[in-house]
């Protein structure tokens, strides 16, 4: 994973929600705390393409998220805060498979991708289930399923165990510990982060920590008492 | 955020989309040129043999095809005060053998089969230049997807309303409900774009 920030910008109807920003991320777990409104989503969102720098410039393994924002795209995979509105189709195993499309593979290869990655996160029952019928956690591993089928190098999560009970949030926890990607996760939730191999935290839009988990989730309770 | 869609293994869900929506494309052409009230029952009764064939059971049936009969029952009513009885019955019988055969087509082509169809049929609009077959077909998921959704966001603003003691206004359930719906819009948008469903060929 090679992700790099320099001189990066966002800025949202005239007002900068990322300032500046020179950064280059390589570790293999790595997780993004803040407080609300803190620009940790739109830090994120800047990897994936998805919000554009005003200023400067992103790379992810050398594709320019300007440039080449499809390339990024299949690159990064991003799961959103709520997997709802990430599911397009109204059967899980079809729109797992739609996110093959753009990779042109037939008919049975794209069934035998579907699923494989449905057994990988143990949802294989799901495959023919209503998407308004599973519950947050068989969302959340449904989510999952749907971006990682296309085998992007680098996994963007946004708060995924945000609103899930105790029983669904162990459950993608430790799906999260357990996947082989390079992960970027944003979360309120410090313990899914201890163990991961770099923590950054923003405050008030700028990189106001960078460093091994336990000394940045200290300074961070610090910051926010 | 429910599918029509039944699982099953009959002929018609066998039968390639295509074929199912050239069918019910004629089907409904020759309806509108025929103005025979006995012909039209007939075709009406014949919809109503074929929807049956999937054994959803009265209240199944009745629950899916509730918006639509009662739609055609207004449609009948005006009909019938306008134009006279025997119109009333030509557009009663012709658009129930209509939403019966078109029901029943929804009920045995599954989402992913009818954006994969029109994507195909939109194929020489692309090559004229004029769209990209893609999105015509993702357009219609969507739709199929997410007008329920909306429909169960109405009903959580109406909860809200009544939570809170106040009445339900169109105005005050139509402005939160467009802001609500304009906002999901931008995620799904952005969810389409990340997942990279609308990649560049």
């Amino acid at each position: 994973m090679d992700i790099r920030f320099e001189q990066a910008e966002a800025r949202f109807e005239g007002r900068t929600v990322v300032h500046p920003l020179t950064l280059s991320l390589s570790e293999r777990r790595i997780g993004v705390i803040g407080l609300n409104g803190s620009g940790k989503t739109t830090f994120a969102r800047m990897i994936n393409g998805l919000v554009l720098p005003a200023t400067g410039q992103v790379t992810v393994n050398g594709f320019d998220t300007v440039k080449d924002g499809d390339k990024v795209r299949g690159q990064a995979g991003f799961i959103f805060q709520n997997p709802q509105n990430q599911i397009i189709l109204p059967i899980l195993k079809e729109d797992i498979a739609l996110g093959l499309k753009s990779k042109k593979l037939s008919k049975a290869e794209t069934q035998a991708a579907v699923e494989a990655v449905l057994a990988r996160f143990g949802i294989a029952h799901l495959a023919d289930r209503r998407v308004h019928e599973l519950s947050g956690g068989e969302l959340q591993l449904a989510a999952l399923a749907s971006v990682l089928v296309t085998r992007p190098d680098i996994l963007i999560m946004d708060e995924p165990t945000n609103q899930l009970d105790l029983r669904n949030r162990d459950l993608v926890e430790r799906t999260i510990h357990g996947l082989d990607e390079n992960v970027v996760v944003i979360s309120h939730d410090l313990g899914l982060i201890t163990d991961f191999d770099r923590v950054l935290c923003f405050h008030e839009g700028r990189l106001a920590d960078d460093g091994a988990p336990a000394e940045v989730i200290a300074r961070y309770r610090e910051l926010a008492a | 955020m429910k599918t029509l869609y039944v699982e099953g293994d009959t002929f018609l869900h066998r039968l390639s989309p295509r074929a199912k929506l050239l069918g019910l494309a004629a089907l409904s052409l020759v309806l509108f040129l025929i103005h025979s009230p006995a012909v039209l029952s007939v075709a009406a009764l014949l919809g109503g043999i074929v929807y049956s064939s999937l054994r959803l059971g009265w209240r199944q049936s009745w629950l899916r095809l509730r918006p639509i009969l009662l739609t055609i029952a207004i449609v009948a009513i005006f009909t019938l005060i306008l134009n006279g009885r025997e119109d009333a019955l030509i557009v009663v019988t012709r658009l129930t053998a209509l939403a019966l055969f078109a029901a029943t087509v929804t009920a045995t082509t599954s989402t992913g089969d009818f954006i994969d169809e029109i994507t195909r049929l939109a194929m020489p609009l692309e090559r004229l230049g004029l769209v990209r077959a893609a999105d015509i077909g993702l357009a219609i998921g969507l739709v199929i997807r997410f007008v329920p959704e909306i429909l169960s966001r109405y009903q959580a603003i109406r909860d809200a309303h009544r939570a809170r003691g106040l009445k339900v206004r169109p105005l005050t359930v139509a402005v939160p409900l467009i802001i609500l719906t304009l906002k999901n819009a931008d995620e799904i948008a952005a969810a389409i774009d990340a997942r990279g469903i609308r990649a560049q060929k």
